[in-house]
């Protein structure tokens, strides 16, 4: 059992893991294909759980609804919503263009589908306000500092602050825009390397520990 | 009469001599472009070649190439690209000094025939030649060469980034095997120590723990770290006796989720408290996802929000709710946009290779800490590389080493 739980799967892991690994200093035609490979069998994976998906998301909601719990109404919209984009797809037969214009699933998919996210990301504008308000509430160094950069930027995107910013401070030679620049090319860059480099770092010695087999707490412990 | 035919005849060659004579001076052959050759890229699938030939420093203004290919034996000619007499150098060939020694004196043109003629057969053979433009007239023309590419085995412009990686794998494992005589000193992370507190104040106030694990695929390195913590926080939950829901976006990290959940609660030898749907899929699109798990939050009311994994937009639609919901948040990414999100919205957040580290903090296993060591190092070494490197690259700059430079920049270039 631990040879069919553990040994192999971690063998697999390993040999995957080194392949990949090796094929990105191998330029060959092999190699090329070997990623192809690899890329193809993933999305059929993918497109396979997909279906696991969809089971457990009917069953979690189906679950709520028999047993009533708290909100269950919204738990029919899954069924309502799934049923309004699969029946259009089937009976337009997974086209959204005729030459006479919109299918159901055409229409479905731009004045329901689209609609619904373009609202949620547009909600997105207001927890930036809210966020923005919390953040520029002044309780430590680093949020001063976050507060002056951010007031910075806010004045330099605006005319009006452009124009009090020339009022105030243009004796300095510098408009508002250069300060802009050079907080977005100098500090923030600098800050955002910094994070990368270490997410990177952090990224190859784990690969190296999940290749190695040193890190294999998502397969369970003996 | 003799002699007058004899005349005609002289004046007869003479006209057709003359006709012949100006004939050839008007579609004469051009001159050849000397020292033109066709060799196969390295470092590359066989899908290109390479062309060479001497720069002429006598070129005179308005001077420019034309490169054609053929995958024909005769005619079938493919017009590949135009360029200036001064440009194209083998300067400009984007290879460390290590692996190519083209320099400004030769032009070198790569040509990728995949583009030109889509996938050919191994071993296809291909014409190539170049037309020297003199104010669009053609002056001189380069003699037909022929090349087969071929696939290579080793990319030796990446030599670096190997040396670099065996250093680093070499390290590793002497980390590891250290780590099994001795215990290593971890700096404490103050978003991994919260999640007792969390957990802790779920359980008191009856409430669940949301751990959302991102929008990410298995394949994300986040992903997989989020996977490690929510073991670990799925069997804090579970000693607890305390309540957790994991919404999932991909299907596949659900999968993964549940052996890890379920796992966490035989370990902490909780089985019956284990139900299927901890874990359960929302939605496989960004928004929608957003918006049900905002419902979720804003509806039970969660004492503990975690967010680990790959984030985009969704971040602050999601941590902003449990702000407002007054949940305690603990997040943690590798998406050095969404931090700042984060940052403002989040108790604790966990920045990128804390995340990474997060796994084995929390676990505590001595051959998983010893890892950290090397992250530790390899920052060490990219900030000693750094400042080297600008020391001798701005003495370079400032002196004219422009041999210095180009080594130094090359070793630390990435191809």
């Amino acid at each position: 059992m631990k040879l069919i739980k553990k040994q192999i799967p971690l063998a697999i892991v390993f040999i995957t893991g080194v392949l990949t690994l090796v094929s990105y200093y191998v330029p060959h035609k092999m190699s090329v294909n070997y990623i192809e490979t690899i890329n193809k069998w993933e999305n059929i994976v993918v497109a396979f759980a997909f279906l696991l998906g969809l089971v457990s998301l009917f069953f979690s909601h189906y679950n709520k609804i028999s047993r009533k719990v708290d909100g269950w109404g919204y738990s029919i919209f899954v069924f309502i919503g799934f049923l309004a984009m699969v029946v259009p797809a089937l009976v337009s037969q997974g086209k959204q263009m005729t030459d006479t214009g919109f299918t159901a699933l055409g229409w479905s998919y731009k004045f329901i589908y689209t609609s619904l996210s373009g609202t949620m990301f547009a909600v997105l504008a207001f927890y930036i306000v809210s966020t923005a308000y919390r953040s520029f509430r002044i309780r430590s160094l680093q949020a001063f500092v976050l507060f002056i950069a951010a007031f910075i930027l806010i004045l330099g995107k605006v005319p009006l602050g452009q124009i009090i910013w020339d009022w105030v401070l243009g004796w300095t030679g510098r408009g508002v825009n250069d300060v802009i620049e050079w907080i977005m090319q100098v500090p923030a860059v600098a800050g955002k390397r910094g994070i990368m480099i270490g997410i990177s770092i952090g990224a190859i010695v784990t690969s190296l520990k999940i290749i190695f087999g040193i890190e294999k707490q998502y397969m369970g412990k003996d | 009469m003799t002699k007058n035919k004899l005349f005609l005849f002289a004046v007869l060659v003479i006209f057709t001599s003359g006709s012949v004579c100006a004939a050839a001076k008007k579609a004469g052959p051009a001159a050849v472009l000397p020292g033109f050759t066709a060799e196969d890229m390295p470092y590359d699938a066989g899908e290109a070649v390479l062309l060479r030939w001497p720069v002429n420093p006598a070129a005179a203004a308005g001077t420019a190439y034309e490169i054609y290919v053929s995958s024909l034996e005769a005619g079938g000619w493919v017009k590949v690209t135009e360029f200036d007499a001064a440009a194209k150098t083998g300067a400009d060939i984007g290879l460390p000094f290590w692996a190519w020694n083209g320099t400004k004196d030769e032009h070198a043109v790569k040509v990728e025939l995949n583009n030109l003629f889509g996938n050919f057969p191994p071993g296809a053979v291909f014409t190539c030649k170049a037309a020297v433009l003199e104010k669009g007239a053609l002056k001189a023309e380069s003699l037909p060469a022929t090349i087969a590419p071929q696939g290579n085995w080793f990319r030796l412009d990446r030599l670096n980034n190997l040396i670099a990686l065996l250093g680093l794998i070499t390290v590793f494992f002497w980390a590891v095997s250290h780590a099994k005589r001795k215990g290593l000193f971890i700096r404490r992370i103050a978003g991994l120590d919260a999640i007792d507190e969390a957990i802790g104040r779920a359980t008191e106030m009856g409430k669940p723990i949301f751990y959302v694990p991102g929008i990410g695929s298995m394949s994300s390195i986040s992903t997989i770290a989020s996977a490690f913590i929510l073991g670990e926080v799925s069997k804090k939950v579970a000693q607890y006796d305390s309540h957790i829901k994991v919404p999932h976006y991909d299907p596949v990290v659900m999968t993964v989720c549940k052996e890890v959940v379920k796992q966490s609660y035989l370990e902490a030898g909780r089985p019956d408290s284990y139900r299927d749907d901890i874990n359960h899929f929302v939605s496989a699109d960004q928004f929608s996802y957003a918006a049900s798990v905002d419902g979720m939050i804003s509806r039970e009311k969660p004492a503990a929000c975690f967010y680990m994994g790959h984030f985009m937009a969704e971040s602050l639609l999601l941590a902003e709710v449990g702000a407002t919901s007054g949940a305690i948040q603990i997040a943690g990414t590798d998406v050095e946009h969404q931090l700042p999100f984060f940052f403002t919205a989040c108790d604790y957040t966990l920045i990128g290779e804390e995340l990474y580290a997060a796994g084995a903090y929390l676990s505590k296993e001595p051959m998983l800490l010893s890892a950290l060591k090397v992250q530790d190092l390899g920052k060490l070494v990219v900030m000693v590389s750094v400042f080297f490197g600008m020391i001798l690259v701005s003495l370079g700059a400032k002196f004219g080493w422009d041999g210095l430079v180009r080594v130094v920049m090359d070793l630390f270039k990435g191809y």
